[in-house]
């Protein structure tokens, strides 16, 4: 460097001086780039779970489908304070059957996941067991059709892989997957 | 799996709203029956994503001190293992870097969108980096980066004219990841994340065979990912190229043995070079004022080019390709519904409704479509430009811009062996 420092001189220098330039303009857009995200957050928390709202919820079944994981985040959820407990369950039984018995054909889940327990004349309580559960919404299509609504589906947050764009809610046809805060992390029927 | 907190609800409020609309009477139990207590999980985020920041802070110096101190490639593929297990298996590699670039987009354009604290972080914390130390991320931090890494056993080169013309590839994806983001259309980083359904083991097949042809490439060309397609790799390169610090093959003198070029994975060693015919002063006056014309002209060529192509590039949109559905089956009424149709028919959805949000949405397109064009334009233009200029160089010397600091170039330097 030092014996060929006088014929180097000028465009090296040139070349430094132009690298140091962009540097700091570099620096200068990280900087405020930083500085203006750092504003849209407005001490609020951010936007990262993704949640149904389960009163646009159309139960087309995509939910079932279209998550990535191989059994779907989405789950069944049950709001006991608004079901009926009525004997004769749209969410349970399929519309078409001949005798009420708990056979698994009468049954509208396809897995078998909704149990059903005696609570007292006329009442039968309704669980669902979510592991069973592979959030097709079938249930919840008959229960909202022909009950009170009291099944809904919701994404089950500790399943859920809070995908930076959930699959299913690109594909949802009633736009009901929203990413909401921590603090809205359920959007539940019973709390509305 | 991931570790969680219950989250008890009580809900003791019966809703009015919902009562109103309830076709069964609430029971009246006379048995004592109590409404059950349901509890929903819920992830304890604050704790993972502090780790997550504590550990991507922490790798990134470690991978410093390894390349700037300890000159070892033993640490930066410790890291890389370290990463690939946590970042990538563990944390299933959501929320990384490359995709938050769509997150930072949409909060920049969104006014109705929070970005969470940590996403801000993991986004600029490795911008930050590289412009103090290179692409320390990409090194061994970045699983996506660390998974080709490991696989890496075998450099078959592309010529170098065809892998310099393949690295605007990363740029025209950049360009359309900030189209669809800027217009809550899609996230693009996410739905072509080869890696991703590797890391949870499932997930879309079309993307899992990408994945794994990907990593078969790796095995016999240095990541090629990194090198041909990542948006976020393209933006940190122009910050590693004006970094503060840069890596050095070797701290003594380059004997000029060419032993590290044929090392490199991503093909970032520039050889030496002289331009025996020094350009007169009139030659580089021409050649600057071509160039303040030709740039110009060629960003705005192809902003020009996308804006017009923007309304198709729309039908990305959910509304926009919703609306055309809708059109499609007025025309057509014998067509079969599809069920975007027939959901939106049954809520009683309103046509024009929806027109005034496609057109907004078209608004928003051609706006962002333009200014994508015209980034596309300037790196293309950019890159022709500096491909028609030749540095004399004495040396082999890295090239901060493409180096994603391995490390592999130490072991193979001649004269790192001499002991000082
Ligand atoms: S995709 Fe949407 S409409 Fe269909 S079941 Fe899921 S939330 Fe409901
Ligand atoms: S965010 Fe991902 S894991 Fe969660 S429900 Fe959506 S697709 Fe499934
Ligand atoms: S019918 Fe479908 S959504 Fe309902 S409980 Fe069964 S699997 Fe879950
Ligand atoms: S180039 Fe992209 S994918 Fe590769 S290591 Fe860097 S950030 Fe990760």
């Amino acid at each position: 460097m030092n014996m060929d420092k006088d014929k180097l001189k000028s465009p090296m220098d040139r070349r430094n001086f132009l690298r140091t330039c962009g540097s700091l303009l570099a620096g200068g857009v990280a900087l405020a780039t930083g500085g203006i995200l750092a504003t849209k957050m407005k001490g609020e928390e951010g936007d990262v779970f993704w949640q149904i709202d389960p009163f646009a919820c159309t139960q087309c079944g995509r939910c079932e489908t279209d998550c990535v994981l191989p059994v779907s985040a989405v789950k069944c959820f049950h709001a006991n304070k608004v079901c009926g407990y009525c004997d004769l369950c749209g969410g349970y039984y399929r519309p078409s059957v001949k005798d009420l018995n708990t056979a698994a054909e009468n049954q509208m889940c396809p897995t078998g996941a909704i149990q059903r327990k005696f609570v007292e004349e006329p009442y039968f309580e309704y669980t669902i067991d979510e592991n069973l559960c592979n959030g097709c919404g079938k249930c919840v299509k008959g229960c909202t059709s022909f009950g009170n609504g009291s099944l809904f589906l919701q994404v089950q947050q500790d399943l859920c892989q809070q995908c930076n764009e959930c699959q299913i809610a690109r594909v949802c046809p009633s736009d009901a997957i929203k990413r909401v805060s921590y603090k809205d992390a359920y959007k539940l029927k019973d709390h509305a | 799996m991931r570790r969680r907190v219950f989250l008890s609800i009580f809900g003791i409020l019966s809703c009015l709203m919902v009562m109103a609309e309830a076709r069964f009477p609430k029971p009246d139990f006379t048995s004592g029956y109590e409404y059950p207590n349901i509890s929903h999980g819920v992830p304890m985020e604050q704790f993972w994503n502090v780790l997550d920041i504590v550990l991507l802070v922490g790798m990134m110096s470690l991978v410093v001190w390894a390349a700037y101190k300890k000159r070892s490639r033993a640490v930066i593929y410790s890291t890389s293992l370290v990463s690939v297990g946590y970042f990538g298996f563990f944390r299933s590699g959501c929320v990384c870097s490359v995709g938050s670039l769509q997150n930072v987009t949409l909060a920049l354009t969104d006014s109705d969108y929070h970005l969470p604290w940590y996403v801000l972080l993991i986004f600029l914390l490795p911008i930050v980096f590289a412009l103090l130390f290179g692409r320390v991320f990409c090194s061994g931090v970045c699983p996506l980066g660390a998974l080709q890494e490991l696989v890496n056993v075998r450099n078959f080169r592309l010529s170098r004219a065809v892998s310099s013309a393949l690295t605007t590839i990363p740029w025209i994806y950049l360009a359309f990841t900030i189209l669809y983001a800027a217009t809550r259309s899609q996230f693009l980083v996410c739905r072509l994340d080869p890696f991703i359904g590797i890391f949870r083991l499932g997930g879309d097949l079309g993307m899992i065979v990408f994945g794994v042809i990907l990593l078969i490439m790796s095995v016999f060309i240095g990541r090629p990912f990194c090198q041909f397609l990542c948006p976020y790799g393209a933006v940190l390169s122009v910050f590693s190229s004006l970094s503060w610090k840069k890596m050095e093959i070797t701290q003594k003198s380059c004997i000029n043995c060419a032993l590290c070029d044929k090392s490199c994975p991503v093909d970032a060693i520039h050889q030496p070079q002289s331009s025996k015919t020094k350009e007169s002063r009139s030659t580089g006056v021409r050649r600057i004022v071509l160039m303040s014309i030709l740039l110009p002209l060629f960003t705005i060529a192809c902003g020009i080019l996308l804006r017009q192509n923007s309304d198709a590039l729309s039908r990305a949109h959910k509304d926009v390709y919703l609306y055309e559905l809708v059109m499609a089956q007025q025309n057509n009424p014998d067509m079969d519904e599809c069920l975007e149709v027939e959901t939106f028919n049954a809520m009683g959805g309103n046509i024009d409704e929806l027109k005034a949000k496609v057109e907004k949405v078209r608004e928003d397109y051609a706006f962002y479509a333009t200014l994508a064009g015209c980034l596309m334009g300037f790196v293309i233009g950019f890159k022709l430009l500096k491909w028609s200029l030749k540095r004399s160089r004495k040396t082999y010397e890295i090239d901060s811009a493409r180096c994603t600091m391995c490390g592999k170039c130490f072991n193979y330097c001649p004269q790192n062996l001499t002991k000082k």
